[in-house]
């Protein structure tokens, strides 16, 4: 049977068992044991499993991933974010819609030392929308200011999503962090603008809070001189070469771990629940790494990656509609599935077809990071926007979906806004990677 | 029966406190490196060490995070079936999912087997790193049990039903 043939078979069963709900991992591995099978041999289909999954497990480059997912996890267990939320309070509180406004700047913030998505916009609603409540915010603000804002800890270095795109891709990690530090604040402030011409048409939204000081605005930055001193550490030291991306991680672990123990704010509970956390969440990604390693390397024997890309170098379309279909394919399959399990999916299939256009690789590994973020508050999965929904009903009482969905709307949109400049602007990009390797 | 089912979550239990170990393990030791060079002292064979580790700590974590139904799975279409259809198609899967990791186990024992009959080394401790993988392959059972574990109360459940 023709390869490519037997590559679409492949890919057609692997969507059809994704809707059973069977784990993505599993599904990824299974099909590509099996097309491998078909392909080369049953015995070098048996070899492939095992020994795929013991070499991604023993990986050195890949320890960076339960490394960053611990820094993650302690600094949402130490109370880090309330302290950078007050400093965002404090300087932005008086303004209409201003604690929405200290809510996404804090998400950033928070994003500096969490590479996780849901975990931001958990931390944050637990610490912002009290807060907001107390100053009488429509729900339908507070609760889509988290959920978007949490979709920054996935830009904001050191991201997961970008750490598994980076080995995937065999780019640098270190350039690929630092790519993402100005489209996190690019967005940031697109959703500050929005914030504001949402509470300008709308002040019921989100009214005015007290006023600080100078001397109290500036006293609240001393809470943020932890993360900053973490982030400079951690980041600093990759980006001049003092660390690889592993010891840099834990160099973050022991900085929070500090951190939190001078402040005394981490109980004991807290410490190994990050850790089983960690574990958790460590398996998760590094079975779906296995999996998507098994399956690429189906995929590279059915040779479909390079058909699709002369295939579509044939239309002799321009290179920017065909990057717009793949970016629209990001989009939609981030709708319906996470955004690790679908970069990890897809990227052995256009990352070929990209690159061969003349796109930037670095480039293209943050405008997809932030189109399938989209997806973590899109429906129907939109992960942050259920995560948010369960704080929120511990925290300020049961807030309907519908109210997150219609909250997350002007936020999506500052989010597609951010997506058309970086495409129109590569160089926001690839300006600092570009100064610093 | 329950109390095999008791010990396999005793086993768990201890896997996933081991594999926490290594998580700090593995932080410090990095650390300890770090800290080491900059005095250019650096401790031999540390990467090696923290590879271990970290294979350690997610082979351990396998059995624990299926237990807490830890991966990503795509829920859109099953969400909108009752809840006896859910169950079926559970079962289904669960066995295919069953299926495929016992074959992993299988070959992984194969591998440490050739490993160790091969006498291969790590580069720089020399350490045999067929133990690992016998390790490895060792929390792939317990992984596979779970799942049978999960197929056996999908069965019970559609019984009752």
């Amino acid at each position: 049977m023709n390869p490519t043939l037997i590559g679409i078979i492949g890919i057609v069963i692997m969507v059809i068992v994704f809707m059973s709900r069977m784990p993505v991992a599993f599904v990824m591995a299974m099909i590509g044991y099996l097309g491998f099978s078909i392909m080369i041999s049953p015995q070098g289909g048996l070899s492939l499993i095992s020994r795929t999954i013991y070499d991604v497990f023993s990986s050195y480059g890949l320890t960076t991933i339960p490394l960053f997912i611990l820094m993650g996890q302690l600094a949402f267990n130490c109370g880090i974010s309330r302290r950078l939320y007050d400093t965002g309070y404090k300087f932005l509180g008086s303004t209409r819609g201003g604690l929405a406004m200290a809510t996404v700047t804090a998400c950033t913030a928070f994003g500096a030392v969490c590479g996780s998505s849901p975990a931001t916009a958990a931390t944050m609603a637990t610490v912002g929308l009290p807060e907001m409540k107390r100053y009488k915010y429509a729900d339908e603000l507070a609760t889509g200011a988290v959920a978007s804002g949490g979709g920054l800890g996935m830009i904001m270095p050191p991201s997961i999503v970008l750490i598994v795109y980076g080995i995937l891709t065999e780019q640098s990690i270190g350039a690929l962090f630092v790519a993402g530090i100005i489209p996190a604040i690019l967005v940031t402030i697109l959703f500050i603008i929005s914030i504001y011409i949402r509470c300008r048409l709308n002040p019921e939204q989100g009214p005015a809070g007290e006023t600080f000081t100078w001397g109290q605005k500036m006293k609240s930055l001393l809470g943020m001189g932890e993360t900053l001193a973490v982030f400079v550490l951690v980041m600093g030291g990759l980006f001049i070469g003092l660390f690889t991306p592993t010891e840099a991680a834990a160099v973050g672990v022991f900085g929070v771990l500090a951190v939190s123990l001078i402040r005394r704010q981490l109980t004991w509970d807290g410490f190994v629940k990050s850790l089983y956390e960690t574990l958790r969440t460590s398996c998760m990604v590094m079975m779906l790494i296995a999996g998507a390693v098994i399956f690429g390397k189906f995929l590279a024997v059915t040779r479909i990656p390079f058909d699709m890309a002369t295939w579509v170098g044939g239309f002799d379309l321009p290179p920017y509609m065909i990057l717009t279909v793949v970016v629209l394919i990001y989009f939609f399959g981030g709708c319906f599935m996470d955004a690790l399990a679908f970069v990890m999916l897809t990227v052995p299939i256009f990352y070929p077809l990209v690159t061969g256009l003349g796109y930037d690789p670095i480039w293209f590994g943050l405008i997809i990071v932030m189109v399938t973020e989209m997806g973590v508050i899109t429906p129907p999965v939109g992960i942050n926007v259920y995560v948010v929904y369960g704080v929120a009903k511990n925290v300020i009482g049961e807030v309907p979906l519908e109210s997150i969905f219609k909250g997350i709307f002007p936020f999506l949109l500052a989010v597609i806004v951010g997506i058309i400049i970086l495409m129109i602007f590569p160089q926001i990009i690839l300006f600092l990677p570009h100064l610093m390797y | 029966m329950h109390t095999f089912w008791k010990t396999i979550d005793w086993i768990l239990d201890k896997l996933k406190i081991i594999g926490a170990i290594c998580l700090v393990g593995m932080t410090f030791l990095t650390c300890a490196d770090v800290v080491g060079r900059f005095f250019r002292h650096p401790i031999f064979g540390s990467v090696e060490i923290v590879g271990f580790m970290a294979t350690l700590a997610v082979a351990m974590a396998l059995p624990y995070t299926q237990q807490i139904k830890g991966h990503i799975g795509v829920e859109i279409l099953v969400r909108i079936f009752s809840e006896k259809k859910q169950t079926i198609i559970d079962l289904c899967t669960s066995f295919l999912s069953l299926g495929l990791f016992l074959l992993t186990t299988w070959q992984m024992a194969i591998y440490a087997y050739e490993m160790h009959e091969s006498g291969e080394v790590s580069m720089n401790l020399e350490l045999p790193e067929y133990y690992i993988i016998y390790i490895a392959a060792f929390c792939f059972v317990i992984f596979s049990l779970i799942i049978l574990r999960d197929i056996i109360q999908n069965i019970i459940k559609l019984r009752h039903s």
